[in-house]
């Protein structure tokens, strides 16, 4: 037929929003990477106008009733403007257990995702969502209606991340494993629809190796200072005691964004230096590994060996996981075990097809040597006649916005342009028809 | 064949080449082969020049070339390619509304102007599962069924519309907490039902084909099997592995057992035989005779093999008699040498006056000979097999001690009492062998 019909693909301006628990996902569908990654987490402060620090104009969407006496809220979205030290600046997520819980906030950040990193007005664009496999019905219905009443979008769409990331990597049917930040998941997909009864989750994902890393850190009396604090500091041997000058004028910060801060550095220095080792962790096969060296922002700098390794180990055999105020324990499940439970879960019929694709994605997978191991504990586990392929995509960004791709893909898909619910639908059936329409 | 004959330098023949087909007969392929030939175009090969050179002047397609170069084209320049020459064809972003879609939505999308109008490609890509669906009267008059209330009937309909019958699809989201938890087999079986009987009800000509009749027991059990092959542990793989190579290793064991009586038989019965026609020679009663016949008798086919067989000299012409004395070429130097010096422990000559008498009776003493050694062998390793065995057993049971019924009279074959019993134990003896790792299958010697 027409050239219009090449890769069957129909671009009708459509936005794409993955929203994880880390990050908000942002872009043009038909885009191969998104425009705009924004932090899950938005800083508020209150009182509008005496703001001690210069405001960048860039980013503050002042509550309604600017001239009523009612405190006002001032929020701070995007990585750049949240990272400055403002006084009484409190950093919240909007984000809980995967799924949207505070509405208004995630309105603001909708509001300041169309105003400055699309630029261009909610009317014209059709909207594919991505969601946590185990939303509940209420969630979608509440983002359907924001969707449509606030922001009148043309279309709207909901797609479970899982079933987003299969297709991103060619997969219709594969056996997703998530490991995001809060919790890592494995989510049995067959032809593009999620098998709720598959799902299986554990909350070992990259915030749980923050706190271990936290917890190691601290033990080793190591600074963690953050970098807003230090204003000067001077080269110090290996191991040796950072010397530095913390800064003279720092607003009062808030707990909360300093420990979001703090955190910023933890994470720095997960995905530096630690590794999972590819046979479970073993003191003596490890200790042979070249060690990495990692220098903290207060100067303090040092070589890390097995701990790097020791860390993560966590994720893929809980019980090496010290016992500390027992809210985490052996009781967990390995991201192994994780996968082989939530096979075991499904029809027989479908399993050699789930081990068959076996897609990995998620920010913690980042971490070095986690689909080697992963794929090593798969082929122990798993029957011998089983075929085992693991997909895990080697370029940063495809792994990183697996999702926010997989709804690139699918909302610039020809055959896909029916399956939105439009604002007519919406208008005739209401908010009610998202679980139908968006299975 | 004409390279060749260029290259050797032969001269052509004047006859037309011989080719694949003609030497396969389809003679009218020939003949327009033929017919090309001989149209006026093609020019003759000029005296001495060589295949290749004329080949290059002048090939069949393209008649004589010419004289002098025709190439009219810009040598080099031309080469260059001659893209987009036609006018470009504009796109515009323009509205569209979606056949596949019920409600008429418009969106947006770049096509090109002159696709302007024309029906959404993707339309045609609509398709939908047809799935069955039934009145209330038609419920009532042949749907009903135990286990089933016509609403989660309704669902299940309703399901297999959604997810265009992916059954596993439409387990997952089977309302459980309105109906029932159902298996996939149920959910089918159900289905298909309503679905056979919907056009077996509704078809006023009798239904062509067969109708899908959906087995839910087999499948029920087709999956509770793949499920158990699923979830075998490492240990019951190794265990099955195990089991199969013991099998066969049994396998094999037994095998070579058989193989080992069938040899064992083939001897004993060509013992037998043997001393059964020497008997009849010496013309023994009659009674004792048919007493010796009665005894059952085993694999005579075999007989022939053992001993030495000498050929019958039946050949035309005059030969020497000796001649019948020679051994075959067919039995071995090892056997040559035992007979030659058991005939020199017993005082014979090597190499009797040929008499006919002489003759049949040295050529049957060294048959015999040649059976007495392979059954002494034989024996002697049965001997052997035992007494490995009873050690065996007494390693395993140590206090007792294994009796083995004495032979009285055991090293000779000849005399028929005897035989009946030896073999008999030969026989239990040699079914041991396969598994003498064992203990209780030794046990039963007792």
């Amino acid at each position: 037929m027409t050239s219009g019909m090449l890769y069957g693909g129909d671009e009708i301006g459509a936005l794409v929003f993955d929203i994880g628990h880390h990050s908000l996902r942002v872009g043009y569908a038909q885009e191969d990477s998104p425009k705009a990654e924004i932090p899950a987490v938005v800083g508020i402060a209150e009182d509008g106008n005496s703001n001690a620090v210069p405001q960048t104009d860039a980013m503050d969407i002042d509550d309604k009733m600017p001239d009523s006496n009612i405190t006002q809220n001032k929020y701070f979205i995007d990585t750049t403007i949240l990272h400055v030290a403002r006084k009484g600046m409190e950093v919240t997520s909007y984000m809980k257990d995967g799924m949207i819980d505070d509405w208004d906030l995630f309105e603001k950040v909708l509001d300041y995702t169309y105003g400055k990193s699309i630029q261009s007005q909610s009317e014209l664009h059709p909207v594919l969502m991505s969601e946590a496999p185990w939303n509940i019905r209420g969630k979608r219905e509440k983002l359907t209606e924001i969707m449509f009443e606030k922001y009148n979008v043309p279309a709207f769409f909901l797609v479970k991340n899982a079933v987003l990331a299969a297709f991103a990597n060619g997969r219709a049917t594969a056996l997703v494993v998530d490991s995001g930040a809060t919790h890592t998941s494995a989510v049995p997909v067959q032809d593009g629809f999620v098998l709720t009864q598959g799902i299986v989750k554990s909350p070992l994902g990259g915030d749980f190796i923050s706190m271990q890393c936290k917890q190691y850190l601290q033990d080793n009396d190591i600074d963690l200072t953050p970098s807003y604090m230090i204003g000067s500091k001077e080269a110090v041997k290996e191991k040796e005691k950072p010397r530095y000058v913390k800064k003279k004028v720092i607003p009062e910060v808030t707990q909360s964004w300093h420990n979001y801060m703090t955190k910023k550095i933890i994470q720095d220095f997960q995905i530096t230096a630690l590794q999972v080792s590819e046979t479970p962790y073993d003191e003596k096969a490890v200790s042979s590994i070249p060690s990495v060296h990692y220098e903290f922002p207060s100067g303090y700098h040092q070589d890390f060996a097995n701990e790097r390794f020791h860390i993560p180990e966590a994720l893929f055999d809980p019980s090496v996981v010290p016992m500390r105020g027992g809210v985490v324990g052996n009781t967990m499940l390995g991201v192994g075990h994780i996968v082989t439970t939530s096979v075991g879960m499904c029809d027989p019929d479908v399993r050699p097809a789930l081990y068959g694709s076996v897609v990995v994605t998620g920010g913690n997978s980042f971490i070095q040597g986690f689909p080697e191991r992963l794929n090593r504990d798969l082929s122990m586990r798993i029957p011998a006649s089983m075929r085992l392929k693991m997909i895990s995509a080697n370029g940063c960004s495809e792994r990183r916005f697996g999702a926010w791709i997989g709804g690139s893909i699918l909302a610039s898909i020809g055959t896909f342009q029916q399956m939105w619910i439009s604002s007519q639908e919406y208008e005739e059936a209401g908010k009610g028809q998202v679980d139908r329409k968006c299975p | 064949m004409g390279d060749v004959q260029d290259i050797l330098g032969l001269e052509r023949p004047p006859t037309p080449e011989l080719t694949k087909e003609a030497i396969l007969g389809s003679s009218d392929k020939l003949k327009k082969k033929q017919m090309q030939m001989s149209t006026p175009k093609v020019s003759k090969r000029p005296e001495g020049m060589p295949r290749e050179v004329f080949a290059l002047l002048c090939n069949d397609s393209k008649g004589v070339p010419p004289v002098f170069p025709t190439d009219t084209g810009q040598g080099y320049k031309q080469t260059k390619a001659k893209l987009g020459m036609r006018k470009v064809r504009p796109w515009k972003w323009m509205p569209f509304t979606n056949p596949g879609r019920t409600d008429g939505a418009v969106f947006h999308h770049w096509r090109r102007v002159a696709d302007e109008g024309k029906e959404y490609p993707f339309a045609k890509f609509n398709k939908k599962v047809p799935v069955p669906s039934y009145t209330d009267d038609e419920y009532n008059q042949h749907l009903q069924t135990t286990g089933w209330t016509k609403e989660e009937t309704n669902h299940l309909i309703d399901l297999a519309k959604r997810f265009d019958l992916r059954f596993i699809v439409m387990k997952d989201r089977f309302d459980k907490e309105k109906f029932t938890d159902r298996s996939v087999e149920e959910l089918k079986e159900r289905f298909y039902t309503i679905q056979t009987t919907l056009t077996k009800v509704r078809s006023t000509s009798p239904p062509e084909g067969k109708p899908y009749v959906f087995d839910a027991d087999h499948e029920r059990r087709r999956k509770e099997q793949l499920k158990r092959i699923y979830e075998r542990t490492q240990k019951q793989i190794e265990e099955e592995q195990s089991l199969v190579t013991e099998y066969r290793r049994i396998e094999a064991r037994k095998k070579e057992r058989d193989k080992k009586t069938q040899d064992l038989q083939k001897l004993i019965t060509a013992a037998d035989s043997q001393s059964e026609n020497r008997r009849i020679e010496k013309k023994l009663p009659k009674k004792k005779l048919q007493q010796q016949l009665t005894r059952p008798r085993v694999d005579t086919v075999a007989v022939e093999s053992t001993g030495i067989k000498f050929p019958d000299m039946k050949g035309s012409g005059v030969s020497v008699r000796s001649q019948r004395m020679k051994m075959p070429a067919n039995v071995g130097q090892k056997k040559i040498k035992g007979v030659e010096q058991l005939l020199q422990e017993l005082g014979v000559e090597l190499n009797p006056m040929p008499t006919e008498e002489i003759c049949t009776h040295f050529n049957e003493l060294r048959s015999d000979m040649v059976l007495l050694h392979e059954l002494k062998a034989a024996f002697s390793t049965c001997e052997f097999e035992l007494q490995t065995l009873r050690h065996q057993y007494e390693a395993l049971c140590p206090g007792k001690t294994l009796d083995i019924p004495v032979l009285s009279e055991s090293q000779t074959v000849s005399s028929s009492e005897n035989d009946g019993g030896k073999q008999k134990i030969n026989l239990e003896i040699i079914d041991v062998v396969g598994s003498p790792g064992t203990p209780n299958s030794s046990t039963h010697l007792n």
